[in-house]
């Protein structure tokens, strides 16, 4: 038997912009055991949100994850409405659709980048930026903000799209699509790329579901779920299907993000021209009442799920945030053994973590 | 090879990028920038400093400063939603990078009237 | 208000969790929240494939020992361990065990998620 070594992948790695460390046992260039290490990011968040007043967590909450920024602060909306309850009304709700749709399109556009990263593919990887850049600007023009975009409040919206902003995000979208399927159609079609994810980190369906996997991972691995399939928010009224392979492997969950991609602005374009006219917000009545409520919202990484325990004062007396990565890090412990060294990196990021929000 | 039409199209192209801070892009209008005072309008009613989340504005009530420090600013436009005097407003321009933790200090002159709401 | 909310006592919980498990329900998560004199424990299941939550709650003196259950479901570590860290529930028979330093560093706040004094008085006074 050859000796075994242990090598420390992380926290700081070329391919992971976020910092987690996986120890790996290594035979020769086999891994044959893993131990992750997190912790590196943790800020105490949840707490803060039990010391803060509740209109003021959104923003707390919002900084939970920088690439999901929107949706992390609609959800915390979307969960102390809950708690009354309070309804949205239709323009917000179709608002909050077109952003978190929005949100979709560029963090899909940046994983698809950092995976072609991953192999070395670097001319793909600028394309793939390039492209996101202008999901950005677009974020930027609708919301005021490029990353942080602060656009939802305890009742609904605080922006408007108007008229022009509106015929603007169609023709920036459509464009987006059209760039984006040049540069999918070599993703999936190239033959390095194939070499490189085939095959690679398999998980079964059922493996998926005891692992308790979420979002594109788990749909990768053939199991039709979905949050957005709740119908909350407008999505109840969009023609949405969730898209599904049944691979198990790194490939297939490249070939649900691509898919993905092209739904989010499918769904985008079918939002705008479903606008209906009308109020942005709701005004919420006095503070949370003393009740319990849960949230469960589609991110581009997987469902987060938001819990939230009010007590009749201005503060919250607990909320909890599982974000998607906290689900999908203990599938690396099933996937990573029997792999080769150099595999780690691209099925590490096939999960896509996102580690700072996992932490809080 | 079906990477072509792409490599082509760039080999032809512009840079995608820009040579920041020498060439800026025009802000857009609604973006988030910084925070801006007007001084003439506040009232001193504390609005404001009660509802940041980011705890960015003091108030000395007594020498009638509206005291703002920018570092902890997240520019998340709250303060200029509240307002009822309409004082504050967020202008589109990123603030530049700053080495030190400097507190900008504004002087209200707006007086509050009688039996005025302060507030909440 | 949660639906298919079902208080159960920790002796119940390793049998309530298998059945979740031979019902090939997927765990979604767990949260944990302190009392005053208590930790209340809070696991979600979904029933997959689908979106149907249900959940499992008891609760257990800061003092008291609850079984892990991560011999079933293996992804239950790092909520586990979590709550070890920060609010001091005591999980016996972890399959990994971060040894309390999952989250926090050596010189991190003890427990830091419990309740302070103040917060406890506050709920007191404005809840339920
Ligand atoms: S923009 Fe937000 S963070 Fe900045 S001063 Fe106003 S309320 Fe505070
Ligand atoms: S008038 Fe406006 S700027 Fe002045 S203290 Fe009140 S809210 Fe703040």
């Amino acid at each position: 038997m050859a000796p075994r070594t242990i090598t420390p992948f992380g926290p700081q790695h070329p391919v992971l912009p976020e910092p987690i460390q996986l120890k790996l046992e290594l035979e020769d260039e086999r891994v044959v055991g893993v131990v992750p290490a997190i912790g590196y990011g943790h800020r105490g968040i949840e707490k803060a949100c039990e010391l803060n007043e509740y209109p003021k967590n959104i923003y707390l909450c919002e900084r939970i994850c920088g690439i999901c920024s929107a949706i992390h602060g609609m959800t915390y909306c979307d969960v102390v409405e809950k708690l009354w309850p309070l309804e949205i009304p239709p323009r917000a709700s179709y608002l909050r659709t077109i952003w978190a749709e929005m949100a979709r399109t560029h963090s899909h556009l940046l994983w698809l980048g950092l995976l072609a990263d991953a192999f070395g593919f670097e001319s793909m990887f600028m394309q793939y930026w390039r492209i996101r850049e202008k999901v950005l600007d677009i974020l930027e023009i609708t919301t005021g903000h490029r990353v942080t975009q602060s656009v939802s409040i305890v009742g609904g919206v605080r922006r408007d799209i108007d008229d022009d902003q509106k015929k603007h995000c169609i023709e920036v979208l459509k464009d987006v699509r059209k760039e984006a399927e040049a540069l999918n159609n070599v993703l999936v079609n190239d033959y390095t790329v194939k070499a490189r994810t085939v095959g690679k980190g398999v998980l079964s369906y059922d493996q998926a579901i005891a692992l308790g996997l979420c979002g594109p991972h788990l749909r990768a691995s053939g199991v039709k779920e979905d949050c957005r399939t709740q119908g909350y928010w407008a999505y109840g009224d969009l023609s949405y299907e969730p898209i599904v392979a049944t691979g198990g492997d790194s490939f297939s969950r490249a070939a649900v993000r691509v898919g993905e991609l092209y739904q989010a602005i499918d769904l985008q374009l079918e939002a705008f021209g479903k606008l209906p006219e009308g109020e942005l917000a709701a005004k919420p009545k006095g503070n949370p009442p003393a009740n319990e409520a849960v949230s469960r919202v589609e991110q581009p990484r997987g469902e987060v799920f938001y819990y939230a325990k009010g007590n009749g004062t201005r503060n919250l007396e607990r909320l909890r945030v599982r974000t998607p990565t906290y689900a999908n890090i203990p599938s690396l412990l099933v996937m990573l053994p029997g792999c080769e060294l150099a595999d780690v990196p691209i099925i590490v990021l096939s999960i896509d973590p996102c580690i700072s929000c996992t932490e809080r | 090879m079906i990477m072509l039409p792409t490599v082509v199209r760039n080999l032809f192209g512009g840079p995608a990028t820009r040579m920041y801070p020498v060439t800026t892009r025009e802000p857009f209008a609604r973006a988030r920038g910084h925070v801006e005072f007007n001084e003439d309008l506040c009232n001193q009613c504390g609005t404001c400093a009660r509802r940041c989340p980011a705890i960015a504005i003091d108030l000395d009530k007594d020498k009638k400063e509206w005291i703002l420090h920018p570092d902890r600013c997240i520019i998340c436009e709250v303060c200029a939603e509240v307002c009822p005097k309409d004082a504050i407003t967020i202008a589109p321009q990123w603030r530049a990078p700053f080495y030190k933790r400097e507190a900008i200090i504004y002087h209200s002159k707006a007086v509050k009237e009688k039996g005025e709401k302060t507030g909440e | 208000m949660i639906d298919k909310l079902k208080e159960i006592s920790k002796d119940q919980l390793l049998a309530e969790v298998k059945k979740y498990a031979d019902a090939k329900a997927r765990f979604v998560t767990g949260s944990a929240n302190d009392l005053g004199d208590k930790l209340e424990i809070t696991y979600f299941f979904n029933a997959s494939p689908g979106m149907d939550l249900s959940a499992l709650r008891f609760s257990v003196g800061k003092d008291e020992e609850v079984p892990s259950m991560t011999g079933i479901y293996l992804t239950a570590v790092l909520i586990e361990n979590e709550m070890k860290e920060l609010f001091g529930l005591k999980v016996k028979d972890l399959a990994i065990d971060f040894g309390g330093h999952m989250m926090l560093a050596q010189d991190s706040p003890v427990l830091p998620m419990l309740k302070t004094e103040e917060q406890l008085a506050a709920g007191k006074k404005g809840g339920n």
